[in-house]
């Protein structure tokens, strides 16, 4: 059958950006949400309404902004107001089908908890970009869950704008699909901006999976920890790229990524591509990038203790992963984490 | 109770042979020791006898209450009895300790068609050991041996020999980083563990530890064999000696 869809909106391999993640040849078993738009569920904290408003493409190099401004017709806007607070989350669903964008600005001293699902239940093209502004003194907390079936094309894309004095905590988890890619890309146009960008994926089959972030620090004193841990088995792949681009007048920058990868099959793949670009000569910046097996002498000594084989893997995977969630402060989201964690182990 | 005869084994996929020809027969309700100088086949023998996969046996046997334990893996042996305390315990970070003890208490009674313990039975069950051998409770809760010094981490091999109560215990250079008061303490909760149907084998270079766990028998493993055996009045005279007249 062919394609209707303008095929060359769709990157390539050739496109530096998605080297490790053929987008344009995933979409050949993709029978749904290429070309329609995609309408979420939010479910608001008091004092939060949505707005529906034109579309708009937020960089011509997003591919994700490229495809929402060609496909929806609308966005959803939500406006969170100047120092607002709620104990409820935003939660954004039923992201399972085609495309949609979402606009989200956190007014000066706003905090926002924001947890999302993308969860599809077939072989569905979906692409949700998720563009938010943070203004001075504002706070987002994001969760991010990707649970797709193995058929799914999935690419979920936040462009966040920060101003002065702002914090951002990040933590996703997925599980991948034919091609999953969560991309977070930040830039901080304020000083003072303090990051924690954390994930993790677990995949099995000939699941993919890419977390990819770009972080431009545009401004001084800036503090950034990135965490990413990936396991893998069976055919699939990982793909980590992370970049922090440090400009010339963002001095004071306090930045570190890592990437750490555990591979339990010989099959499975994994492409990581730390870059560090720095213009500021007062800044530390590091990054660290491991990928390893689980050691044998520590499986061994589970199974002397009569812990079979499969559950003491599954005992050192976890422990492996859940590190990363180990600083989130909801108790409920971040057992509802590891449970979901466990059910793929 | 334990009989192993006529074993040889390898490592390093059989580029060396470490066992040659051992035979060892430890009936229940007593105490070996087998010491010997390094080198000898010690930590090995304890590792070809629960099974650590690199350690091959090329031939003989090993029984447990008669039956052969040669072609059941690491975790069906353990279920079976077998116990091996480390002689050096592994760190595991992320994983608590009471949640690692948990698990390996649970996986041995399913395995033996028993009704997994419930959470207050083991809190209480582990609660009482842990106070018998001196163990904090706070320690329970961190990751397995993680920050632990030489002595805690043997402690806690002892507290897990107690938790999952083997037939046959193997102890691996058990004494090796332990003062004089760990030392006791350990050899307190292994002397409460003698009993009628019980077998314990000790691996020790030093007749220290025998002083604590006065054993039945005591033999020399050299070169991969037994070359003599005694009563416990012979690991003070190899003590004394040296073990040059075995090599």
């Amino acid at each position: 059958m062919m394609p209707t869809h303008n095929i060359n909106l769709f990157p390539t391999r050739r496109d530096e950006n998605w080297k490790y993640s053929d987008l344009r040849s995933s979409l050949n078993q993709i029978s749904k949400g290429i070309e329609s738009i995609n309408e979420p569920f939010f479910t608001l904290p008091d004092g939060l309404t949505t707005e529906e408003v034109g579309c708009e493409c937020a960089s011509l190099k997003n591919i994700s902004s490229v495809l929402a401004e060609n496909y929806c017709h609308k966005a959803w806007k939500i406006d969170v107001p100047e120092s607002f607070e709620s104990d409820q989350p935003l939660v954004i669903s039923n992201l399972n089908c085609g495309h949609s964008q979402i606009i989200i600005n956190i007014n000066k001293g706003g905090r926002l908890s924001l947890v999302e699902y993308h969860e599809s239940q077939s072989n569905s093209f979906i692409n949700t970009n998720i563009i938010i502004n943070i203004m001075d003194k504002g706070e987002l907390d994001r969760i991010i869950f990707h649970d797709d079936t193995h058929e799914t094309v999935r690419i979920s894309s936040a462009i966040i704008n920060s101003e002065s004095d702002t914090r951002i905590t990040q933590n996703a988890i997925s599980f991948g699909g034919a091609l999953s890619r969560i991309e977070t890309i930040i830039t901080a146009n304020g000083e003072n901006l303090n990051a924690t960008i954390n994930g993790a994926y677990l995949l099995s089959e000939s699941r993919h999976c890419d977390m990819t972030s770009n972080i431009d620090l545009l401004k001084p004193n800036c503090y950034i920890r990135q965490l990413v841990k990936g396991v893998v088995k069976d055919k699939s792949n990982g793909v980590f790229q992370g970049k922090f681009h440090v400009h010339r007048p963002a001095q004071f920058t306090d930045a570190e990524m890592r990437h750490d990868a555990l591979m339990l099959s010989d099959t499975s793949k994994i492409r990581s591509k730390p870059e560090l670009e720095i213009y500021a000569d007062d800044v530390a910046c590091a990054h660290g990038n491991t990928i390893g097996q689980l050691d044998e002498d520590v499986l061994f000594y589970l199974r002397q203790r009569s812990i079979p084989l499969s559950e003491a893997e599954a005992m050192l995977t976890e422990a492996f992963v859940s590190d990363v969630f180990y600083s989130l402060k909801d108790n409920h989201l971040k057992e509802n984490i590891l449970t979901k964690i466990r059910g793929r182990l | 109770m334990l009989k192993i005869n006529n074993l040889f084994a390898n490592v390093d996929n059989g580029n060396k042979q470490i066992i040659h020809d051992l035979s060892l027969h430890i009936p229940a309700g007593e105490v070996h020791a087998v010491m010997g100088p390094n080198g000898a086949g010690k930590s090995t023998l304890s590792y070809v006898l629960t099974g650590k996969p690199g350690y091959e046996v090329t031939a003989g046997d090993v029984l447990l209450s008669g039956e052969s334990l040669l072609d059941l893996s690491p975790e069906e042996r353990a279920s079976k009895g077998m116990f091996l305390s480390f002689q050096y315990p592994i760190e595991i970070p992320g994983v608590p300790t009471m949640t690692f003890l948990k698990t390996a208490l649970n996986a041995q009674r399913r395995a033996n068609g028993l009704d997994e313990m419930g959470a207050p039975e083991f809190l209480k069950k582990s609660r009482a050991l842990a106070a018998d051998l001196k163990i904090k409770p706070e320690m329970l809760k961190r990751p397995l041996n993680v920050g632990f010094s030489g002595g805690e981490k043997k402690r806690m091999e002892i507290f897990q020999m107690m938790m999952l109560e083997p037939d046959f215990i193997l102890m691996d250079e058990t004494d090796s980083g332990l003062d004089v008061d760990a030392l006791r303490i350990v050899a307190e909760g292994v002397n409460k563990l003698r009993e009628p149907k019980r077998g314990i084998l000790i691996i020790t270079h030093y007749q220290r530890l025998l002083d604590y766990i006065v054993p039945d028998k005591v033999h020399v493993l050299s070169d991969g064999r037994i070359a003599a055996s005694g009563d416990a009045e012979f690991a003070k005279k190899l003590e004394a000696e040296g073990y040059d007249a075995y090599a």
